[in-house]
């Protein structure tokens, strides 16, 4: 359904609003049959409402939703429409009728749609069982570790650093110190897409001549970034680099709020100082090819593009206190 | 007469010194325990190790003062002095790891969560029979009041016999540990020797005050004798729960060792080895989770029991009798999701790489396991509700408006227990454009998940209103007023929760988790002030009906079965997932599992040794039931309640 798009940045709370009108609607339509004496049947009513979950979640929503996450929801939505049909014994007495009635058989039509049942309910589970042992050419489904845990230590062009506690030594204010609300309150706002708050401002714009400290060294990771990192990740820091299509999976993503938002910045200094081949063995299968950029950057430089990634995509590092 | 009331007085007198006699004996072994405790206990067991040994002999001669080492706490970084010997450093061989041509681990594994499943149910169950103990001494209704003593007396002849069997399966699971993993099991009985020797002692008074409790029974229901008896159970709970909390040392200290220096060896304060920085987090998890855990398996009993009653009266009881054990179980269940929430917290606090072990990483696929049972408990217990509904007049016009309730509940789940790491195929992948979904991406994470299940519980908590409500109709001046309060009140709730899980982001991470203070609080505000409301308006109402206990449609108890499943399978799951996040260290961080088996299981094994686990423990508490069963003396209760005065109904009571 590419007619009418789901607006960026209001998705996930537009599906379910979505979902919700439509049950109103369907709410209101009964309602309304019911007052005119033509009440849908219940049975009729939860499997229709059912098989429209399955399809607006498989038309609806785009990029299309992996079987995996549609057989949750299918199997969840079918939970909750049982509840519905049998939440009291009215209910579920005049759910039950047409069921009841084909296996009594009866009359004529219900004793056909009994025989029509017989046979084809262990037809069609034969031919699941059949499918599922053809042998199958596709590869096989990834439980990927997305974001593997990370070592206590890691150790970058001799030193070591302590993930846990260690701190981005540029994120400082005015003053030189480390300060995270600070640099919090510089980053870009995030609305409809991302914007800097005052373009003329050397506090806020980093490519202002006159900018110093933070928004400076946000600047100097900002080149580095544009040297080295955006033909992947894609000069919107979105993953749609120049060369992201050569890879599946594509470059991680950095607006998306699943990524770098959810993690500690040494957990981000660590990742691009060791690359996909210093992936744990947890991270398996290790679908990473981006190189361990210690071997390119300074220990400095890696940590100005870090810093970079959070001010240009609006999200802030995960701190505890 | 006057002798008589003498005599009376007299064997009041001797029962009370009698009973105050024992609870001295029966602590006495802990105060005597006290100063090693204090002290700090002695050095590790077996002493140093050969090496150490000899170095000091060589130093003998000149040392005649002895040189006192200094360590440094790996997590409290104070120092002390060393007096434990160093963790040993293991090897795969049969020293280390003696087997026999099975895992291991998993021999252990099925050891530890048999004890688990039976120490949490002998913990939980005293708890409710003090509740209904407590309930039916201050009913003002005797009948009302028998009937509750005698489903007290019912639950602790249950637990008697389960305690049994947590002491023989304690047995087994020491002689696991002792036999296949003798160093690491003498390394940490060399830390916890003195908590070792309290705890133990505690299981004496356990155990004696639980037999004085049960046998005790008849000859203390009169009088003062009878709150003597009450108090007996309080007694018997706080030792229970000192018993836990003890237990629970131990596993802390596995996951985030403290009190020991970086070789693991103890610097003498036995309080740190005990207080580590999971502890507290631990004991509040486990204690509401072993009480819903309890309530869910007497439930389960009572579902078996209703399905399986030959008459009206056996259905009224045990319909009456699954209600009471799933409201206390629900009433545990509730705040349960906040306890997990801060135990995680403290885990990613206590180590960054350990929490994104559990929830986003190696066993995330687990945690999306786990919200599905939350999910299944939570819409469970809703649907029990609605169909206990059905068994009063007057219920059915609450449920007209089932879908609406049923609807949040689905999102909520939905949101809850979407994964954040996708299961896949590379070509669904590639349609997808990237590994996160720009939809779904947003429900993977915890703003969003959090606003998922306090809308489950809201939801919940409304469902337990209706109940409250079944077959009443306020009558107070303020009624209209009250509902209409009322509404507002959880429909704001509702709106601030999407709102904070909207807004949590665009909010650095240590600011939305501060904010998941306010979308609890509107949650726990509905729980409390909701039903406080609720129960005020109910003060005076009028009946539309009585209660028909044992009218209730037979799938009600396959939900209480269903809710007692979930339970056992989660609580398998997620002491699995505990476990497991240690990875491949006995303890962490100081000494390593060099085993074969320091790898963590596919998930489809893991949940297969959980299934058997769930199994092997209904088929034996099956039995427990059925000698509970043998003998059993039950107080029947009418099929139908007639329309009481101000007599407490158990239907609006929780």
């Amino acid at each position: 359904m590419t007619w009418l798009k789901l607006v960026e940045g209001y998705m996930p709370m537009q599906m379910i609003s979505e979902l919700a009108g439509s049950i109103l609607v369907f709410a209101l339509i009964n309602w309304t049959l019911n007052r005119a004496g033509m009440g849908i049947p219940k049975f009729w009513a939860g499997v229709g409402v059912w098989i429209y979950i399955q399809l607006y979640l498989k038309y609806r929503i785009y990029p299309p939703i992996p079987f995996s996450v549609r057989a949750i929801y299918g199997t969840v939505s079918a939970c909750g429409i049982f509840m519905w049909v049998s939440g009291s014994e009215d209910a579920w007495q005049e759910f039950k009728r047409p069921v009841m009635n084909v296996m009594d058989g009866i009359s004529g039509f219900h004793k056909g749609m009994r025989t029509v049942a017989l046979i084809v309910i262990p037809l069609a589970l034969g031919g699941f069982a059949y499918n599922s042992f053809l042998p199958s050419f596709e590869e096989p489904i990834e439980l990927r570790t997305v974001h593997p845990a990370p070592p206590a230590t890691t150790k970058v062009h001799g030193k070591t650093f302590v993930l846990q506690v260690v701190e981005n030594p540029y994120r400082v204010n005015n003053e030189g110190k480390y300060d995270q609300a600070y640099t919090d309150a510089r980053i870009v706002e995030q609305a409809m897409g991302r914007l800097m708050k005052d373009v003329n401002d050397p506090n806020y714009n980093p490519w202002d001549p006159n900018a110093e400290g933070y928004t400076k060294y946000v600047r100097e990771g900002g080149e580095i970034f544009f040297q080295n990192c955006h033909f992947c990740h894609g000069d919107n820091l979105n993953g749609r680099g120049l060369w992201a299509y050569a890879f599946n999976p594509i470059p991680a993503n950095f607006t998306d709020a699943g990524t770098i938002a959810q993690l500690q910045e040494t957990f981000v200094f660590w990742r691009v100082s060791k690359g996909g081949i210093g992936l744990p063995g947890e991270g398996f299968p290790w679908a990473s090819v981006m190189p361990p950029w210690e071997q390119h950057l300074t220990v400095d430089e890696i940590w100005k593009v870090v810093m970079f990634e959070y001010w240009h995509t609006g999200y802030y590092p995960r701190t505890w206190d | 007469m006057g002798r008589l009331t003498s005599g009376r007085a007299g064997k009041k007198f001797l029962a009370v010194t009698g009973l105050f006699a024992m609870g001295v004996m029966l602590l006495l072994p802990i105060f005597v325990a006290l100063p090693a405790l204090a002290g700090g206990g002695a050095p590790a067991a077996g002493g140093p190790p050969p090496d150490v040994v000899a170095a000091q002999e060589a130093e003998g001669a000149e040392g005649e003062e002895a040189k006192v080492e200094i360590g440094r706490d790996v997590y409290y970084k104070t120092e002390g002095p060393v007096v434990g010997a160093p963790a040993p450093k293991t090897q795969d061989t049969a020293e280390f790891y003696p087997r026999y041509n099975f895992e291991s681990r998993v021999l252990l594994w099925v050891a530890n969560q048999q004890h688990l499943y039976y120490g949490s149910f002998v913990l939980a169950v005293p708890i409710f029979c003090m509740c209904i103990e407590f309930a039916g001494l201050l009913s003002k209704d005797r009948a009302m009041a028998k009937k509750y003593d005698q489903l007290a007396y019912d639950f602790i002849k249950i637990s008697l016999t389960a305690y049994s069997l947590t002491a023989i399966l304690g047995g087994i699971l020491i002689f696991t540990f002792l036999t296949l993993y003798p160093a690491f099991f003498g390394y940490l009985s060399s830390i916890f020797r003195p908590v070792m020797h309290i705890y133990a002692l505690m299981f004496v008074a356990e155990s004696g005050t639980l037999y004085i409790y049960y046998y005790g029974w008849d000859k203390m229901k009169e009088g003062l004798l009878k709150w003597l008896h009450a108090s007996m159970s309080v007694v018997l709970n706080v030792i229970g729960t000192v018993l836990m909390f003890l237990a629970n040392s131990w596993i802390g200290f596995m996951m985030s060792p403290a009190g020991v220096d970086e070789q693991g060896r103890y610097l003498g304060n036995i309080w740190h080895v005990i207080h580590t920085a999971l502890w507290n987090p631990l004991n509040v998890h486990r204690i509401l989770g072993n009480m819903a855990f309890g309530g869910g398996v007497v439930a389960a009993y009572a579902a078996y029991r209703f399905l399986s009653a030959k008459n009206d009266e056996e259905r009224a009881h045990y319909d009456w009798m699954g209600y009471i054990a799933m409201a206390l179980g629900v009433a545990f269940l509730i705040p349960l999701p906040f306890a997990g929430y801060w135990l995680m917290r403290e885990v990613y606090a206590y180590r960054q790489q350990m929490g994104i072990t559990l929830m986003g990483g190696l066993l995330a696929w687990l945690f999306i396991i786990q919200a599905t049972m939350i999910g299944i408990l939570f819409l469970t217990t809703n649907y029990y509700l609605w169909q206990a509904l059905g068994r009063m007049t007057g219920g059915e016009r609450f449920q007209r408006y089932i879908k609406y309730f049923v609807f949040i509940l689905v999102v909520g789940l939905l949101v809850f227990i979407t994964p954040h790491t996708i299961v896949m195929t590379p070509a669904e992948l590639k349609a997808m454009g990237g590994q996160q979904h720009p939809v779904l991406g947003n429900y993977g994470v915890m703003s969003a998940k959090n606003g998922g299940i306090n809308a489950i519980i809201m939801t919940t908590i409304a469902s337990f209103i209706w109940y409250q409500r079944g077959n009443r109709v306020p009558a107070v001046k303020w009624a209209k007023f009250g509902n209409i309060f009322l509404i507002t009140f959880f429909v704001v709730a509702h709106l601030n929760n999407i709102w904070v899980a909207c807004y949590g982001y665009f909010i650095p991470a240590n600011v939305r988790i501060g904010l998941s203070v306010p979308q609890v609080a509107g949650t726990l505000s509905c729980l409390f002030f909701g039903s406080a409301l609720n129960l005020a308006m109910l003060k005076q109402s009028r009946e539309l009906g009585p209660i028909r206990w044992g009218q209730i449609a037979p799938r009600s108890q396959y939900a209480l079965i269903m809710l007692a499943t979930a339970f056992t399978w989660m609580m398998g799951l997620m002491g699995y997932i505990r476990s497991s996040v240690r990875l491949f260290w006995h303890v962490n961080e100081i000494m390593r599992d060099n085993s074969p088996w320091a790898y963590t299981h596919t998930i489809g094994f893991g949940a297969n040794v959980i299934s058997f686990n769930v199994l092997f423990f209904w088929i034996t508490i099956m039995f427990v039931f059925w000698l509970g069963a043998l003998g059993a003396k039950k107080a029947p209760v009418p099929a139908t309640q007639p329309v009481p005065g101000a007599a407490p109904q158990p239907a609006t009571g929780h």
